[in-house]
């Protein structure tokens, strides 16, 4: 090794380091600047590209959970709950959801919301999934102007059936007969039940119901609508007990029969009235109307082209009254 | 005796020419950089430390962890995790959490900061020191919980029953770990007390 001394004077017995360009720092600042773009970015994703901010009040929102229930349309996530609150009359919950930016079609004026939760009854096991995911909002899109305020439905709403035929039945007492309680045509499920009350001058019930639009050529000026829910007991002298139960579903859950003449009469218009009978007539049973109907070959969704024969004689009048 | 320099990965000691501006000097035998102190020391900081400071705030709002449990969709940032532990009593760990990924990044990224704009400023020399010294003992308590998330994803990881995903806020923390690791790596601690006309030669 060379003394210190030596090393300051003779720089000779030293290697020299070699010389090279650098690169410019300017590109560092880069980085602070790619940062603040990604944060402008994470702003636009949340706050600018989302979706509406909706008001639903609901009579009841047990189950719900800020910042966690989902908002869901035909079973995608369209959304989620964002508050709970009471209304100021401490009568309903308003619930805040944002819906997300591609579901900003869903708020609007008719648009339906309700809470699914878990529902056991008689014939219908519904909402299992809740159970253990918890309860969520489901919505059904109306076609008005956009809003962002809603009322509630206590639940899932009637789906709208475009063309069905909307009739009302007048009977002394309910009996086992509830909301989507089927109504049959020789067995076949033509329709339901859709909602009812006591009548004004309560004595009676008054109930809407629905026949499918392929059906409703079956049902004439004279059909005759009878229960056939619950069991028919009769007593006989010469033959004993005899009892009868239309099937094992209408007995647990209820349901309506009817009937129409062969000499038929003519359709039946929307809103017409009939009668429930507790009972059919024997004669019912055996009327072998010829009706003809248009069924769709396979598969319910595949729209048939209405056709102005007689099997859909109320095609345009039902148009018209699902715009109300 | 300032144009021999020693290199700092192989130590030779070897003269270096006066260098035009914007060059470097590559050691001849192990071809490594030859510096007086870490080049672009201060801009290296003052950017990589500006950068972790941008990102720190979304790091903390945006979710780390979104668990699907049957359906049922849940989020935690870090901040509502120190709070769930907080209220399950587990004091030790909720603040073991706050010091690592909450406080101690904070601190990092301001002290950092702090020296990089200071650093021209006579008479700061002391506060600069302080703060240096502070920035290395937190140090190695920095964002222990990303590995503890990437365990748990990897543990919680059970098909359709339940799945746990990184968050969108995990991009950013990690950034931020990564940033302020490149921060105090380009640090050079001898700049504090170097004179600021001395400085300049080194930039």
């Amino acid at each position: 090794m060379n003394e210190p001394g030596e090393n300051l004077n003779s720089d000779v017995s030293l290697p020299k380091a070699k010389i090279r360009k650098t690169r410019r720092s300017w590109w560092l600042w880069l980085i602070p600047l790619g940062a603040a773009a990604l944060c402008v970015w994470f702003v636009y994703r949340d706050y600018i590209a989302t979706g509406p901010l909706v008001t639903i009040n609901f009579q009841d929102a047990s189950g719900l959970e800020e910042n966690n229930t989902q908002v869901r349309y035909l079973g995608a996530t369209v959304g989620q709950v964002k508050t709970l609150r009471l209304t100021k009359d401490n009568k309903h919950v308003e619930v805040k959801a944002r819906l997300s930016g591609s579901a900003t079609q869903l708020a609007r004026v008719g648009s339906v919301f309700w809470i699914v939760r878990p529902e056991v009854k008689l014939g219908a096991i519904s909402g299992l999934r809740t159970i253990v995911s918890g309860e969520y909002v489901a919505v059904r899109p109306g076609d008005g102007p956009r809003t962002n305020s809603f009322v509630g439905a206590e639940k899932e709403p009637a789906s709208e059936e475009p063309g069905a035929l909307h009739i009302t039945l007048l009977l002394p007492s309910l009996g086992s007969l509830q909301e989507q309680s089927s109504i049959y045509y020789r067995g076949v499920q033509v329709g339901e039940v859709l909602r009812y009350q006591l009548a004004s001058d309560s004595r009676g019930i008054v109930l809407q119901a629905r026949i499918r639009k392929e059906y409703a050529a079956l049902v004439r000026d004279n059909s005759k609508f009878w229960n056939a829910g619950g069991l028919d007991v009769r007593f006989g002298l010469f033959r004993g007990a005899e009892v009868s139960a239309e099937s094992a579903k209408t007995l647990l859950s209820g349901g309506i029969e009817f009937n129409t003449p062969p000499d038929t009469g003519p359709p039946a218009t929307d809103g017409a009235v009939f009668r429930l009978y507790e009972k059919a007539d024997d004669a019912w049973k055996n009327w072998m109307p010829v009706i003809h109907l248009d069924l769709p070959e396979q598969a319910p969704e595949t729209e048939q082209p209405k056709q102005p024969n007689q099997s859909n004689p109320l095609g345009g009048k039902m148009k018209g009254l699902n715009d109300e | 005796m300032d144009n021999i320099v020693a290199c700092e990965t192989c130590g030779l000691v070897q003269q270096v020419d006066p260098m035009p501006k914007g060059a470097v000097a590559l050691c001849t035998r192990c071809h490594f950089q030859l510096v007086h102190r870490k080049p672009n020391s201060r801009i290296r900081t003052l950017t990589f430390s500006l950068a972790a400071l941008i990102l720190y705030f979304p790091s903390n709002i945006y979710p780390l962890v979104t668990a699907e449990y049957h359906g049922l969709h849940s989020e935690t940032t870090i901040f509502r995790g120190i709070h769930s532990l907080f209220q399950e009593h587990q004091y030790f760990i909720a603040g073991l959490v706050f010091c690592t990924s909450i406080l101690s990044p904070a601190l990092k990224i301001i002290g950092l900061l702090f020296i990089s704009i200071t650093l021209n400023w006579k008479g700061w020399e002391r506060a600069r020191t302080w703060t240096y010294k502070v920035i290395r003992v937190i140090d190695p308590w920095n964002m222990l919980e990303v590995f503890l998330l990437a365990i748990s994803v990897a543990m919680i990881e059970m098909g359709r029953v339940a799945t746990v995903h990184p968050g969108p806020g995990v991009f950013s923390f990690t950034a931020v770990v990564a940033l302020t690791l490149l921060a105090t790596l380009s640090f050079d601690p001898r700049l504090i007390w170097d004179p600021p006309e001395e400085k300049r030669r080194y930039e």
